[in-house]
Protein backbone atom coordinates (compact mmCIF):
# COMPACT_ATOMS: atom_id res chain seq x y z
CA UNK A 1 0.00 0.00 0.00
CA UNK A 2 1.65 2.96 -1.46
CA UNK A 3 -1.54 5.31 -1.41
CA UNK A 4 -0.81 7.16 1.87
CA UNK A 5 2.20 9.30 1.03
CA UNK A 6 -0.19 10.63 -1.94
CA UNK A 7 -3.23 10.86 0.67
CA UNK A 8 -1.59 13.30 2.68
CA UNK A 9 -0.62 15.97 0.00
CA UNK A 10 -3.76 17.24 0.30
CA UNK A 11 -3.65 18.27 3.73
CA UNK A 12 0.33 19.56 3.25
CA UNK A 13 -0.76 21.84 -0.23
CA UNK A 14 -3.99 22.87 1.53
CA UNK A 15 -2.62 24.58 4.67
CA UNK A 16 0.18 25.97 2.50
CA UNK A 17 -2.28 27.50 0.45
CA UNK A 18 -4.36 28.34 3.88
CA UNK A 19 -0.61 30.35 4.84
CA UNK A 20 -0.61 32.49 1.21
CA UNK A 21 -4.22 33.16 0.97
CA UNK A 22 -4.38 34.82 3.92
CA UNK A 23 -1.32 36.61 3.65
CA UNK A 24 -2.99 38.05 0.37
CA UNK A 25 -6.41 38.89 2.10
CA UNK A 26 -6.06 39.15 5.77
CA UNK A 27 -2.04 40.83 5.46
CA UNK A 28 -1.90 44.08 7.24
CA UNK A 29 -0.28 45.30 4.20
CA UNK A 30 -1.38 42.95 1.68
CA UNK A 31 -2.01 46.43 -0.79
CA UNK A 32 1.64 47.52 -0.61
CA UNK A 33 2.71 44.09 -0.75
CA UNK A 34 0.62 43.89 -4.41
CA UNK A 35 1.87 46.95 -5.47
CA UNK A 36 5.29 46.14 -4.85
CA UNK A 37 4.41 42.40 -6.81
CA UNK A 38 5.22 42.04 -10.55
CA UNK A 39 1.47 41.61 -10.87
CA UNK A 40 1.47 45.36 -11.21
CA UNK A 41 2.97 44.99 -14.43
CA UNK A 42 0.74 42.09 -15.39
CA UNK A 43 -2.59 44.17 -15.01
CA UNK A 44 -1.56 47.50 -14.62
CA UNK A 45 -0.62 49.71 -11.39
CA UNK A 46 -4.49 50.27 -10.33
CA UNK A 47 -5.62 46.71 -10.66
CA UNK A 48 -2.93 44.77 -8.76
CA UNK A 49 -4.30 45.23 -5.46
CA UNK A 50 -7.83 43.30 -6.93
CA UNK A 51 -5.61 41.09 -8.99
CA UNK A 52 -3.49 40.09 -5.79
CA UNK A 53 -6.49 39.55 -3.00
CA UNK A 54 -8.57 37.20 -5.86
CA UNK A 55 -5.83 35.00 -5.92
CA UNK A 56 -5.92 35.07 -2.63
CA UNK A 57 -9.34 34.04 -2.53
CA UNK A 58 -8.84 31.30 -4.86
CA UNK A 59 -6.07 29.88 -2.90
CA UNK A 60 -8.24 30.20 0.48
CA UNK A 61 -11.04 28.23 -1.46
CA UNK A 62 -9.24 25.39 -3.00
CA UNK A 63 -7.60 25.32 0.14
CA UNK A 64 -10.64 24.77 1.80
CA UNK A 65 -12.23 22.63 -0.70
CA UNK A 66 -8.42 20.52 -0.15
CA UNK A 67 -8.82 20.24 3.62
CA UNK A 68 -12.52 19.27 3.89
CA UNK A 69 -14.86 16.54 2.59
CA UNK A 70 -15.80 15.36 0.40
CA UNK A 71 -12.83 14.51 -1.62
CA UNK A 72 -12.84 15.11 -5.47
CA UNK A 73 -9.53 14.68 -7.57
CA UNK A 74 -10.48 18.05 -9.34
CA UNK A 75 -9.18 19.44 -6.34
CA UNK A 76 -5.76 18.34 -6.58
CA UNK A 77 -5.81 18.78 -10.30
CA UNK A 78 -6.89 22.49 -9.88
CA UNK A 79 -4.02 22.72 -7.27
CA UNK A 80 -1.01 21.75 -9.82
CA UNK A 81 -2.91 24.29 -12.49
CA UNK A 82 -2.72 26.50 -9.70
CA UNK A 83 0.56 25.41 -9.08
CA UNK A 84 2.22 25.79 -12.68
CA UNK A 85 0.05 29.20 -12.70
CA UNK A 86 2.88 30.11 -9.82
CA UNK A 87 5.76 28.75 -11.17
CA UNK A 88 4.82 30.66 -14.45
CA UNK A 89 4.10 34.12 -12.74
CA UNK A 90 7.58 33.84 -11.00
CA UNK A 91 8.90 33.28 -14.42
CA UNK A 92 7.40 36.47 -15.81
CA UNK A 93 8.63 38.71 -13.15
CA UNK A 94 11.90 37.36 -13.03
CA UNK A 95 11.95 38.11 -16.94
CA UNK A 96 9.77 41.08 -17.50
CA UNK A 97 9.79 43.01 -13.52
CA UNK A 98 13.49 41.83 -12.08
CA UNK A 99 12.89 44.66 -9.65
CA UNK A 100 9.34 43.57 -8.20
CA UNK A 101 8.94 41.76 -4.92
CA UNK A 102 7.52 38.38 -5.10
CA UNK A 103 4.31 38.98 -3.19
CA UNK A 104 3.66 35.29 -2.30
CA UNK A 105 4.12 34.67 0.89
CA UNK A 106 4.05 37.67 3.27
CA UNK A 107 3.66 41.16 2.88
CA UNK A 108 7.93 41.68 3.03
CA UNK A 109 9.64 42.89 -0.38
CA UNK A 110 11.31 39.72 -1.34
CA UNK A 111 12.99 39.36 -5.04
CA UNK A 112 12.17 36.64 -6.61
CA UNK A 113 14.98 34.14 -6.08
CA UNK A 114 15.64 30.01 -7.26
CA UNK A 115 14.20 29.55 -3.73
CA UNK A 116 10.90 30.92 -4.91
CA UNK A 117 11.37 28.81 -7.95
CA UNK A 118 12.08 25.72 -5.74
CA UNK A 119 9.18 26.43 -3.27
CA UNK A 120 6.26 26.84 -6.07
CA UNK A 121 8.08 23.16 -7.79
CA UNK A 122 7.54 21.56 -4.63
CA UNK A 123 3.81 22.58 -3.99
CA UNK A 124 3.31 21.36 -7.73
CA UNK A 125 4.94 18.09 -6.89
CA UNK A 126 3.01 17.42 -3.87
CA UNK A 127 -0.42 18.84 -5.92
CA UNK A 128 0.44 16.29 -8.76
CA UNK A 129 1.59 13.29 -6.21
CA UNK A 130 -1.90 13.83 -4.53
CA UNK A 131 -4.09 13.65 -7.35
CA UNK A 132 -3.71 10.09 -7.32
CA UNK A 133 -5.06 9.89 -3.32
CA UNK A 134 -7.93 9.30 -0.79
CA UNK A 135 -9.40 10.95 1.54
CA UNK A 136 -6.17 12.63 3.93
CA UNK A 137 -7.71 11.55 7.20
CA UNK A 138 -7.99 7.89 6.30
CA UNK A 139 -3.94 7.91 5.75
CA UNK A 140 -3.44 9.76 8.68
CA UNK A 141 -5.16 7.59 10.90
CA UNK A 142 -3.55 4.78 9.04
CA UNK A 143 -0.11 5.59 9.17
CA UNK A 144 0.19 8.48 11.75
CA UNK A 145 3.80 8.44 12.18
CA UNK A 146 5.03 7.79 8.93
CA UNK A 147 1.96 10.74 7.35
CA UNK A 148 3.17 13.03 9.95
CA UNK A 149 6.92 12.87 9.45
CA UNK A 150 6.30 13.19 5.60
CA UNK A 151 4.29 16.10 5.99
CA UNK A 152 6.77 17.30 9.28
CA UNK A 153 9.47 17.19 5.85
CA UNK A 154 7.44 18.58 3.45
CA UNK A 155 6.68 21.42 5.52
CA UNK A 156 10.66 21.96 7.10
CA UNK A 157 11.22 22.39 3.29
CA UNK A 158 8.93 24.93 2.72
CA UNK A 159 9.79 27.16 5.08
CA UNK A 160 13.55 26.48 4.47
CA UNK A 161 12.52 27.28 0.59
CA UNK A 162 10.68 30.72 1.92
CA UNK A 163 12.79 33.58 2.50
CA UNK A 164 9.94 35.09 4.11
CA UNK A 165 10.46 32.85 7.24
CA UNK A 166 14.27 33.47 7.45
CA UNK A 167 14.02 36.27 10.17
CA UNK A 168 11.53 33.56 12.26
CA UNK A 169 14.53 30.74 12.00
CA UNK A 170 17.67 31.47 10.48
CA UNK A 171 18.72 35.47 11.60
CA UNK A 172 17.70 33.94 15.12
CA UNK A 173 20.43 31.23 14.32
CA UNK A 174 23.28 33.42 12.70
CA UNK A 175 22.33 35.76 16.28
CA UNK A 176 23.66 32.89 18.04
CA UNK A 177 26.24 32.21 16.22
CA UNK A 178 27.88 35.34 16.12
CA UNK A 179 26.64 36.08 19.72
CA UNK A 180 28.96 32.64 20.55
CA UNK A 181 32.33 34.04 18.61
CA UNK A 182 31.81 37.18 16.69
CA UNK A 183 33.19 37.04 13.56
CA UNK A 184 34.56 40.39 13.54
CA UNK A 185 35.81 40.50 17.41
CA UNK A 186 39.77 40.53 17.59
CA UNK A 187 40.20 43.99 15.95
CA UNK A 188 42.63 46.72 16.53
CA UNK A 189 41.44 49.69 18.87
CA UNK A 190 43.06 51.98 16.76
CA UNK A 191 41.21 55.42 16.69
CA UNK A 192 39.23 55.71 13.30
CA UNK A 193 40.02 58.37 10.88
CA UNK A 194 35.88 59.09 11.38
CA UNK A 195 36.10 59.36 14.66
CA UNK A 196 38.78 62.51 14.33
CA UNK A 197 36.72 64.15 12.04
CA UNK A 198 33.76 63.65 14.08
CA UNK A 199 36.07 65.90 16.45
CA UNK A 200 37.34 67.93 13.89
CA UNK A 201 33.69 69.34 12.63
CA UNK A 202 32.87 69.95 15.92
CA UNK A 203 35.28 72.20 16.68
CA UNK A 204 36.00 76.06 16.87
CA UNK A 205 39.00 75.80 14.79
CA UNK A 206 37.08 74.17 11.93
CA UNK A 207 34.03 76.65 12.17
CA UNK A 208 36.47 79.74 11.60
CA UNK A 209 38.00 78.20 8.63
CA UNK A 210 35.74 76.04 6.82
CA UNK A 211 34.42 78.91 4.81
CA UNK A 212 38.09 79.24 3.42
CA UNK A 213 38.45 75.30 2.35
CA UNK A 214 38.12 74.37 -0.79
CA UNK A 215 38.76 70.62 -1.25
CA UNK A 216 37.63 67.58 0.97
CA UNK A 217 40.63 65.89 3.49
CA UNK A 218 43.35 65.46 1.35
CA UNK A 219 45.52 63.68 3.45
CA UNK A 220 46.09 62.30 6.59
CA UNK A 221 49.14 61.32 9.38
CA UNK A 222 49.74 60.41 13.14
CA UNK A 223 52.40 62.51 14.90
CA UNK A 224 52.78 61.11 18.33
CA UNK A 225 49.51 62.46 19.88
CA UNK A 226 47.68 64.11 17.43
CA UNK A 227 46.61 63.60 13.66
CA UNK A 228 47.17 65.96 11.63
CA UNK A 229 44.43 66.55 8.57
CA UNK A 230 45.01 68.61 5.46
CA UNK A 231 42.32 70.38 3.37
CA UNK A 232 43.40 72.66 0.55
CA UNK A 233 42.37 76.49 1.62
CA UNK A 234 41.87 79.93 -0.44
CA UNK A 235 43.05 82.57 1.87
CA UNK A 236 43.20 86.51 0.93
CA UNK A 237 43.29 84.98 -2.91
CA UNK A 238 45.75 82.26 -2.66
CA UNK A 239 45.49 78.56 -2.60
CA UNK A 240 46.88 77.77 1.19
CA UNK A 241 46.51 74.26 2.56
CA UNK A 242 44.66 74.16 6.06
CA UNK A 243 46.66 71.81 8.50
CA UNK A 244 44.50 70.87 11.26
CA UNK A 245 45.79 69.21 14.39
CA UNK A 246 43.47 66.85 16.03
CA UNK A 247 43.90 65.28 19.62
CA UNK A 248 44.34 61.59 19.02
CA UNK A 249 43.34 59.98 21.52
CA UNK A 250 40.94 62.33 23.77
CA UNK A 251 37.65 63.90 23.02
CA UNK A 252 39.20 67.67 23.21
CA UNK A 253 37.85 69.77 20.37
CA UNK A 254 38.49 72.97 21.77
CA UNK A 255 42.61 71.68 21.58
CA UNK A 256 42.45 71.83 17.80
CA UNK A 257 44.28 74.20 16.12
CA UNK A 258 44.42 74.84 12.37
CA UNK A 259 47.54 76.65 10.22
CA UNK A 260 47.10 77.94 6.53
CA UNK A 261 50.34 77.40 5.01
CA UNK A 262 51.56 78.41 1.64
CA UNK A 263 53.63 75.45 0.72
CA UNK A 264 54.57 76.86 -2.41
CA UNK A 265 56.53 79.50 -0.80
CA UNK A 266 57.44 77.36 2.41
CA UNK A 267 55.58 79.78 4.46
CA UNK A 268 53.35 79.52 7.31
CA UNK A 269 49.98 82.00 7.25
CA UNK A 270 48.51 81.96 9.75
CA UNK A 271 47.59 79.81 13.08
CA UNK A 272 44.72 79.57 15.18
CA UNK A 273 43.81 77.60 18.32
CA UNK A 274 40.62 76.81 19.14
CA UNK A 275 40.53 78.54 22.53
CA UNK B 1 59.96 69.08 -1.16
CA UNK B 2 60.06 65.49 -0.73
CA UNK B 3 57.12 64.12 1.38
CA UNK B 4 58.95 63.17 4.84
CA UNK B 5 60.61 66.65 4.83
CA UNK B 6 57.17 67.71 3.94
CA UNK B 7 55.16 66.85 6.34
CA UNK B 8 57.47 67.57 8.67
CA UNK B 9 57.18 71.70 8.07
CA UNK B 10 53.50 71.03 7.86
CA UNK B 11 53.60 69.58 11.23
CA UNK B 12 55.52 72.28 12.32
CA UNK B 13 53.47 74.90 11.04
CA UNK B 14 50.92 73.97 13.36
CA UNK B 15 52.11 72.55 16.43
CA UNK B 16 54.80 75.09 16.78
CA UNK B 17 54.32 77.98 18.96
CA UNK B 18 54.96 81.00 16.97
CA UNK B 19 52.61 83.56 15.89
CA UNK B 20 49.14 82.01 17.49
CA UNK B 21 46.08 84.00 16.43
CA UNK B 22 43.22 84.04 18.81
CA UNK B 23 40.09 82.15 18.02
CA UNK B 24 37.98 84.81 16.52
CA UNK B 25 40.70 86.37 14.30
CA UNK B 26 39.01 85.34 11.14
CA UNK B 27 35.98 87.21 12.71
CA UNK B 28 32.80 86.40 14.69
CA UNK B 29 31.91 83.21 15.34
CA UNK B 30 27.85 83.74 15.06
CA UNK B 31 26.12 81.81 12.60
CA UNK B 32 25.14 84.84 11.26
CA UNK B 33 28.16 85.82 9.58
CA UNK B 34 28.65 82.11 8.69
CA UNK B 35 25.50 82.66 6.56
CA UNK B 36 26.80 86.17 5.00
CA UNK B 37 30.34 84.53 4.62
CA UNK B 38 28.44 81.35 2.98
CA UNK B 39 28.97 81.72 -0.67
CA UNK B 40 25.82 82.23 -2.96
CA UNK B 41 24.66 79.54 -5.56
CA UNK B 42 23.04 81.03 -8.21
CA UNK B 43 21.65 78.38 -10.37
CA UNK B 44 18.21 78.56 -11.98
CA UNK B 45 15.46 75.85 -10.65
CA UNK B 46 16.44 72.71 -12.44
CA UNK B 47 19.66 73.93 -14.27
CA UNK B 48 22.92 71.16 -14.13
CA UNK B 49 25.35 72.65 -11.49
CA UNK B 50 28.22 73.41 -13.52
CA UNK B 51 30.98 72.54 -10.55
CA UNK B 52 29.79 68.86 -10.16
CA UNK B 53 30.34 65.78 -12.56
CA UNK B 54 29.65 63.07 -12.08
CA UNK B 55 30.28 59.17 -13.99
CA UNK B 56 32.75 56.77 -14.57
CA UNK B 57 36.14 56.84 -15.72
CA UNK B 58 37.00 55.76 -19.07
CA UNK B 59 40.25 57.40 -19.57
CA UNK B 60 43.07 58.45 -17.69
CA UNK B 61 46.05 60.88 -19.55
CA UNK B 62 48.16 62.68 -17.20
CA UNK B 63 46.60 64.70 -14.67
CA UNK B 64 43.16 64.86 -16.81
CA UNK B 65 40.57 62.43 -16.15
CA UNK B 66 37.84 61.01 -19.06
CA UNK B 67 34.66 59.85 -17.61
CA UNK B 68 30.97 59.44 -19.25
CA UNK B 69 27.97 61.00 -16.92
CA UNK B 70 25.23 58.58 -15.80
CA UNK B 71 23.30 60.66 -18.77
CA UNK B 72 26.21 60.43 -20.82
CA UNK B 73 27.63 63.39 -20.33
CA UNK B 74 31.37 63.67 -21.20
CA UNK B 75 33.75 65.26 -18.65
CA UNK B 76 37.03 66.25 -18.95
CA UNK B 77 38.73 66.27 -14.98
CA UNK B 78 41.45 68.10 -13.82
CA UNK B 79 43.10 66.66 -10.73
CA UNK B 80 45.35 69.35 -9.02
CA UNK B 81 47.87 68.90 -6.15
CA UNK B 82 45.29 70.50 -4.11
CA UNK B 83 42.49 67.71 -4.79
CA UNK B 84 41.32 65.91 -2.60
CA UNK B 85 40.81 62.83 -3.31
CA UNK B 86 38.81 60.06 -1.66
CA UNK B 87 38.86 56.11 -2.62
CA UNK B 88 37.66 54.54 0.86
CA UNK B 89 40.55 56.47 2.29
CA UNK B 90 41.99 59.96 1.72
CA UNK B 91 44.37 59.17 -0.96
CA UNK B 92 46.80 59.58 -4.25
CA UNK B 93 46.01 60.26 -8.03
CA UNK B 94 47.51 57.06 -8.82
CA UNK B 95 44.93 54.93 -7.15
CA UNK B 96 42.05 56.23 -9.42
CA UNK B 97 41.62 53.53 -12.26
CA UNK B 98 39.74 53.32 -15.57
CA UNK B 99 36.23 51.80 -14.48
CA UNK B 100 35.66 53.43 -11.23
CA UNK B 101 32.98 55.65 -10.41
CA UNK B 102 33.02 59.17 -8.50
CA UNK B 103 31.65 62.03 -7.73
CA UNK B 104 33.47 65.42 -8.08
CA UNK B 105 33.14 68.88 -7.37
CA UNK B 106 35.07 71.96 -8.97
CA UNK B 107 35.54 74.92 -10.80
CA UNK B 108 34.09 74.79 -14.58
CA UNK B 109 36.70 75.63 -16.74
CA UNK B 110 36.10 78.09 -19.85
CA UNK B 111 37.06 75.10 -21.99
CA UNK B 112 34.39 73.34 -20.34
CA UNK B 113 36.54 71.14 -18.00
CA UNK B 114 36.20 70.59 -14.83
CA UNK B 115 39.43 72.04 -12.45
CA UNK B 116 38.49 69.39 -8.91
CA UNK B 117 38.39 70.73 -5.77
CA UNK B 118 37.36 66.98 -4.72
CA UNK B 119 36.99 63.73 -5.98
CA UNK B 120 35.45 61.01 -4.49
CA UNK B 121 35.96 57.55 -5.94
CA UNK B 122 33.07 54.32 -6.19
CA UNK B 123 31.51 55.88 -2.98
CA UNK B 124 28.67 54.55 -2.74
CA UNK B 125 25.64 54.96 0.50
CA UNK B 126 23.72 52.20 1.41
CA UNK B 127 20.56 51.75 2.94
CA UNK B 128 20.64 47.92 4.09
CA UNK B 129 19.51 45.58 6.73
CA UNK B 130 22.57 42.98 7.89
CA UNK B 131 21.59 39.31 6.47
CA UNK B 132 25.21 37.63 7.79
CA UNK B 133 28.21 38.51 9.83
CA UNK B 134 31.36 36.35 8.69
CA UNK B 135 34.88 37.16 8.94
CA UNK B 136 36.06 40.09 7.62
CA UNK B 137 32.36 40.45 5.79
CA UNK B 138 29.25 41.88 6.61
CA UNK B 139 26.15 39.97 3.90
CA UNK B 140 23.75 43.05 3.65
CA UNK B 141 20.44 42.90 1.75
CA UNK B 142 20.08 46.47 -0.19
CA UNK B 143 16.24 46.68 -1.65
CA UNK B 144 16.44 42.78 -2.19
CA UNK B 145 19.50 42.40 -3.35
CA UNK B 146 22.57 40.76 -1.72
CA UNK B 147 26.06 43.13 -0.96
CA UNK B 148 28.80 41.79 0.45
CA UNK B 149 30.57 45.08 2.88
CA UNK B 150 34.05 43.71 3.52
CA UNK B 151 35.43 45.17 6.69
CA UNK B 152 38.93 46.85 6.19
CA UNK B 153 41.57 46.29 8.86
CA UNK B 154 42.87 49.70 10.47
CA UNK B 155 39.72 51.56 8.13
CA UNK B 156 36.56 50.44 8.68
CA UNK B 157 34.94 52.36 11.56
CA UNK B 158 31.27 52.14 13.12
CA UNK B 159 29.20 54.27 14.54
CA UNK B 160 26.85 53.11 17.09
CA UNK B 161 24.00 55.75 18.06
CA UNK B 162 25.55 59.52 18.06
CA UNK B 163 28.34 58.35 19.68
CA UNK B 164 32.37 58.57 18.19
CA UNK B 165 33.14 56.40 15.38
CA UNK B 166 34.68 53.30 17.05
CA UNK B 167 36.61 50.58 15.46
CA UNK B 168 34.92 47.92 17.11
CA UNK B 169 32.02 46.05 14.89
CA UNK B 170 31.31 43.13 17.56
CA UNK B 171 28.30 45.30 18.13
CA UNK B 172 26.78 45.01 14.71
CA UNK B 173 23.73 42.29 14.69
CA UNK B 174 22.01 40.22 11.72
CA UNK B 175 18.81 41.83 11.05
CA UNK B 176 19.32 45.18 12.22
CA UNK B 177 19.06 47.85 10.09
CA UNK B 178 22.68 49.75 9.23
CA UNK B 179 23.42 52.99 6.80
CA UNK B 180 26.49 51.94 4.94
CA UNK B 181 29.51 54.56 3.58
CA UNK B 182 31.86 52.92 1.42
CA UNK B 183 33.97 52.46 -1.61
CA UNK B 184 32.55 50.09 -4.43
CA UNK B 185 34.69 47.56 -6.24
CA UNK B 186 33.45 48.47 -9.54
CA UNK B 187 31.27 46.09 -11.61
CA UNK B 188 30.59 43.84 -8.49
CA UNK B 189 27.81 43.82 -5.47
CA UNK B 190 30.90 43.74 -3.39
CA UNK B 191 31.72 47.23 -1.11
CA UNK B 192 34.93 47.90 0.90
CA UNK B 193 33.01 49.40 4.69
CA UNK B 194 34.54 52.83 5.20
CA UNK B 195 31.92 53.69 8.27
CA UNK B 196 28.59 51.61 9.07
CA UNK B 197 26.25 53.15 10.96
CA UNK B 198 24.08 51.10 13.48
CA UNK B 199 21.61 52.41 15.59
CA UNK B 200 22.50 51.13 18.89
Amino acid sequence: MVEWPASVQPLFVGATLLWSGGVKCAGASARRAAQRSALRSLVGEARAPIAHRLVGAAELALAAALLLPPVYAGEAVAAAVLATGFLAYLAYARVVAPDSSCGCMSARPMPVTWRGFARAALILAAALLGTRAGPWWDAATGHPWAAGTTLLGEAAALVALSPEADRRWLYPLRRLRVRLRHPLADRSFDMPLESSLQQLLGSTAYRQVSGLLRSGLRETWDEEDVRVLCYTAEYEGRLATAVFAVPLRHYRPEEIRVALVDESAESTLLVLDGA
Amino acid sequence: MPQPDRRRFLTSAVLGGSAVAGATALGSLAPEAAFAAAPKIKLDPGALDPNFAEGRITGISGSLLKASGSDRTLHRIHITDGTSIWKLHPTTFDQIKVGDGFYARGVRLPDGSLAADAIWVNIVNLDASIAAIETARLHLDHNGKRVIGHVVGGRTAAVYGSAPAVADLTRLQVGRHVKVIGAWRPDTNEVDIATVYSGA
